[in-house]
This record gives C-alpha cells, sequence and structure tokens, in this order.
C-alpha cells in the first residue's frame, strides 16, 4: 500500500529546490538565496561521514527543508537488499526528518558491485514485477514514501518490451508508488529514441507525481545526448517543464547540477526561470 | 533474462575487453561502449583525485594499467564513491610494491590514509571525560601509519625519496583537510593503542612504556601531557 505523505512535511517542500552540491556549498550556504526553496542531497555522500559533508548537511537544515535521492539502492537489481544499508538508510532519514525519499527505476548493480551510474532496465514485464517488488520493500525497510525516478537511458530496448512511459506506469502502478518526474531525462530519451516527450507525460497519473527534476545534457557531437546534469537547462526542457506542470500542478521542482557547476549567480539565474515557468503553469486555469 | 542481461552489462562494463556475444546480447554495440566509458570514465575520476601523487610518480600509463586490471576484477564493490580509491589502493599497492620503486607503494599507502581522514565518519560521542582508569575515545578520522620513507614531505624529490622510517599520525583538522603530525615510535604505539581503545589510558601507557623501556619519569609525564593536551584542543581525542 503506497505510503501517504504527511501534509505538514510536505507542505515545506515546495517551489523550486537546488541540489546540494560540494562545488557550489560554499557559497550557496553562505548567501542563502531566498529563491531557493528546498535543497535535495543523495543520502551515499552523508552516511557514516564527517567533515565538510556533515557541515553542509548541519548548515543546510538550519535554513532549508531536505529532501533525500538515493543513488545505490536501484530498484532493478535481483540480489537481495544489503540489510545493514537499509538500517543505516532509515536512520540517517530519520534523522533530517525527510517527507520522502526517492530512488532511480534502473539498474545500479549486479551481485555485489555497483556500476556507480545508472544503468537501464529493459521495459519488460519481468522488469517490471522485480521494480515494483523491491520498491515495496525498501519503501517498507525505510518507513517513508519512496517515489521512483524515470531515468534516462542510451541503448536501444528490446522489440518485445513495453513503451518506456506503460512501463513506468507499470511499476508505479504494481507498487502503488510516488514518481519524481524527471523532465530532462523524458526529453533526453525522446530525442535520442524518437517519441514525443509530451505524449509521455500525457499517460504519467498526474496525482503520482510528488516531485520534479530539472537538468541540463551533453549533446555528443554523434547527436547522442548525455544526462550529464552539466549544461545549462536548455529551452525545450524549460518548454516541457511549463507542460508538466500545467498537467500536475504545482509540486516541487529541482534544479540538478552536478558537474562543470557554474557560478551560484548562473545557477539563481536558472532559478529564477524555473520559477517564472512554475509560477505561469501552475496558476493556469486546468492545474489541479 | 534480466539476470543474463545485467551480468553481461557487468562484463561490459569491467571486463579488460568486452566480448561480442555481450554486446550482442545488449543490442546495440557503439551505445553500450558509451556505457562502459561512462562508468569507467566516473570511478577513474575519483581514483584520480585520490592518488594523485601516485599516479604522477608511476605515470599514466602504468597507474592505467593498474585501474583496468582492477575494473576486470568485476567492479566496485562498495556503493560509496569515496570508498572507490580505497578498494583500488587495496588491489593495487601490492602490484605497485612488487613492480614499482619501494616508495611508490608507501606514498599510495599514505594518499589513502588522508584520503581516509577526510570522508571518515562523524567522531563518536564519548560517554565521559577522558580518565586515566577509562578507555580513550579517538576521533575516527585520524590513523596512525609506520612508513619506510618520508612519503609526507612535498614536493615529491625528482630522484625520489630515501629510505627513512616515518611514524605519522594523519587526522582530519578543523578545515575538514588530512593534516600529519610526526610521532616517534612510542607515540605511534600508544595512539594505536588508543585507536584500538580495548584498554585503559593508563593501562595502555604502563603497557608501551615497558615496551619500549622507557621510565614513566617527569620527562615522560611531561610530553604524555602536552600530547594530550594537543589532541584535546583539536578535537581527536
Amino acid at each position: 500500500m503506497s505510503r501517504k505523505i504527511s501534509t505538514e512535511v510536505k507542505s515545506s517542500v515546495e517551489g523550486i529546490g537546488l541540489g546540494l552540491r560540494y562545488d557550489l556549498a560554499t557559497e550557496l550556504l553562505e548567501r542563502r538565496p531566498e529563491t531557493v526553496s528546498w535543497l535535495e542531497i543523495h543520502p551515499e555522500n552523508y552516511v557514516n561521514r564527517g567533515g565538510r559533508y556533515q557541515q553542509m548537511l548541519d548548515l543546510a537544515r538550519r535554513d532549508w527543508p531536505i529532501v533525500t535521492h538515493g543513488l545505490s539502492t536501484c530498484l532493478g537489481a535481483l540480489e537481495p537488499f544489503d540489510g545493514r544499508y537499509l538500517r543505516e538508510l532509515r536512520s540517517f532519514l530519520s534523522d533530517i526528518e525527510i517527507p520522502w525519499h526517492s530512488e532511480h527505476l534502473c539498474l545500479g548493480g549486479v551481485q555485489d558491485r555497483f556500476f556507480h551510474d545508472l544503468l537501464p532496465l529493459p521495459f519488460t514485464d519481468e522488469a517490471a514485477r522485480i521494480a515494483s517488488q523491491r520498491l515495496i520493500e525498501v519503501r517498507d525497510a525505510i518507513d517513508l514514501p519512496l517515489a521512483l525516478e524515470n531515468a534516462s537511458y542510451y541503448a536501444p530496448q528490446c522489440d518485445d518490451g513495453l513503451a518506456e512511459a506503460d512501463f513506468v506506469v507499470e511499476v508505479l502502478e504494481r507498487a502503488d508508488a510516488n514518481l519524481l518526474l524527471d523532465v530532462n531525462n523524458i526529453y533526453v530519451n525522446g530525442r535520442n529514441f524518437d517519441f514525443d516527450p509530451k505524449a509521455y507525460i500525457d499517460k504519467i497519473p498526474p496525482d503520482r507525481v510528488v516531485q520534479v527534476h530539472v537538468a541540463g545534457h551533453f549533446l555528443r557531437d554523434d547527436g547522442l545526448r548525455i544526462d550529464t546534469h552539466g549544461e545549462p537547462v536548455p529551452n525545450e526542457v524549460y518548454e516541457l517543464l511549463d507542460y508538466a506542470l500545467r498537467k500536475i500542478g504545482p509540486v516541487p521542482v529541482l534544479l540538478e547540477r552536478d558537474n562543470n557547476v557554474p557560478p551560484l549567480d548562473e545557477l539563481l539565474a536558472e532559478v529564477d526561470e524555473l520559477w517564472t515557468i512554475y509560477q505561469s503553469a501552475t496558476e493556469a486555469e486546468h492545474a489541479r | 533474462m534480466l539476470a543474463d542481461r545485467a551480468k553481461a552489462m557487468q562484463r561490459v562494463c569491467f571486463d579488460a575487453e568486452p566480448s561480442d556475444a555481450d554486446l550482442e546480447l545488449l543490442g546495440s554495440r557503439e551505445r553500450w561502449l558509451v556505457y562502459r566509458e561512462l562508468v569507467q570514465n566516473r570511478l577513474v575520476e575519483v581514483i584520480n583525485v585520490a592518488l594523485a601523487r601516485t599516479k604522477a610518480a608511476i605515470g599514466d600509463e602504468s597507474f592505467g594499467r593498474a585501474v583496468a586490471e582492477w575494473l576486470s576484477t568485476g567492479g566496485p564493490k562498495t556503493r560509496y564513491l569515496r570508498h572507490v580509491p580505497v578498494e583500488l589502493a587495496d588491489f593495487a599497492i601490492p602490484i605497485w610494491r612488487d613492480k614499482e620503486v619501494p616508495w611508490i607503494a608507501e606514498l599510495a599507502r599514505f594518499e589513502i590514509a588522508s584520503w581516509n581522514v577526510r570522508h571518515a565518519p562523524p567522531d563518536p560521542e564519548p560517554e565521559s571525560e577522558l580518565a586515566f582508569d577509562r578507555r580513550p575515545v579517538l576521533s575516527s578520522a585520524l590513523e596512525i601509519i609506520r612508513l619506510e620513507y618520508p612519503v609526507h614531505k612535498r614536493p615529491t624529490p625528482a630522484a625520489g625519496y630515501e629510505p627513512d622510517s616515518t611514524f605519522l599520525c594523519v587526522y582530519r583538522d578543523a578545515d575538514h583537510r588530512a593534516s600529519t603530525k610526526t610521532l616517534n615510535a612510542l607515540a605511534a604505539d600508544l595512539l594505536d593503542a588508543w585507536k584500538r581503545a580495548d584498554e585503559t589510558v593508563a593501562e595502555s601507557v604502563q603497557r608501551i612504556a615497558a615496551k619500549h623501556q622507557t621510565e614513566i619519569g617527569p620527562a615522560f609525564i611531561e610530553k604524555l601531557s602536552a600530547i594530550i593536551a594537543e589532541f584535546i584542543i583539536g578535537g581527536r581525542l
């Protein structure tokens, strides 16, 4: 059964957020810009870690609500979860009082090895069954709502599988789960595999979306788009965000920038652009 | 089957040479080689940061061979990117000890100790203040290492390091960087004992003083008090 998100905690995470990353933390935590309403962290960077990361999180929590986004408890693996890590994750998430946690719908490791990257699941019934079961298992273990994020992928899928959007919806429905909708990933996948990103968004049940990710990506010389989080958000992704928010309503939007991090003012200009879109789209007549 | 695909992905990403059979199973040679590059680049990037001086000392080619050999064992066992260089070092230091000049492996040990203390867990909360009849609680972000070469001294000499046994306390300082303090053999043994925390301060002092045939007289007490004071003020004890 889906975990319901506490209204009180959820209400503090709204508007536009920014990923707390080492490269921008010093300036962000000193200036504490009011246009950034909340921060997102990767728990793997903080669990059992002191020093600068502990200090960054302590300072961030004074001024902002925090949401967590996992990198390693990927939902597509076949091996049993590491119970010790899930207990540590639960304890960490409980300590920092988050409204929900999210993870990627992908394959992050095989047996006892980790890719440290997000490898694609085949969009098959078998993968949907496994991912939904694992989502429920993690959700129960951390005792918090758990949203899955639609991932980017670069290799063509097998012919006998589902369309990506149908696969995501299948996992959501089976696990009665929430979605972290990454509009950049949809755009990147749409351009790499020639489908309409808006048609993808049309298939997503709006009520399941609890958060949105926005980022830039890298365009290789051969035309392949790579989800690097290392470039400014392109206009096409802003437009897709606008389209998505008009359908799903005022859910919190995160600007992801993990690589090639520019001066904070450049990111804040992107945050301002996101606010403009957010306010315009969520005040629209058809927003929920 | 997902299991077959997952294992093929692992081999394509980490094997010395991805096989045609795996690339065919996964469906797109060109795109899966992109994944191989993305996965390996992320790991190599953090390894290069952690072991920058070691890499510079042995050269890109030799360093790259060790990394590739380690990757071909199946990839990292840790979920934490910050622990990836530690796994590589565990694998590569014995190789470097055999194949490189002797101080290279020592430099790698020192760099990994420095990396470890920077990223160490938060310090444990002591149940009570330091007392001679209680077990000490040292900072998590502190390692005692014994080196045969003074590789902590920078810059690396053009002709390499000459042998010189060195005892170091490597610790995370107030600015979250790795700092070093040179120790004598007795202080290194004492801090090792305090790190293990399986005997009281008094027991460890008596045992280690006896081991080093050192009388616990005024001079010893003065030096011991100084190191305790320094460690308390620095938050390391």
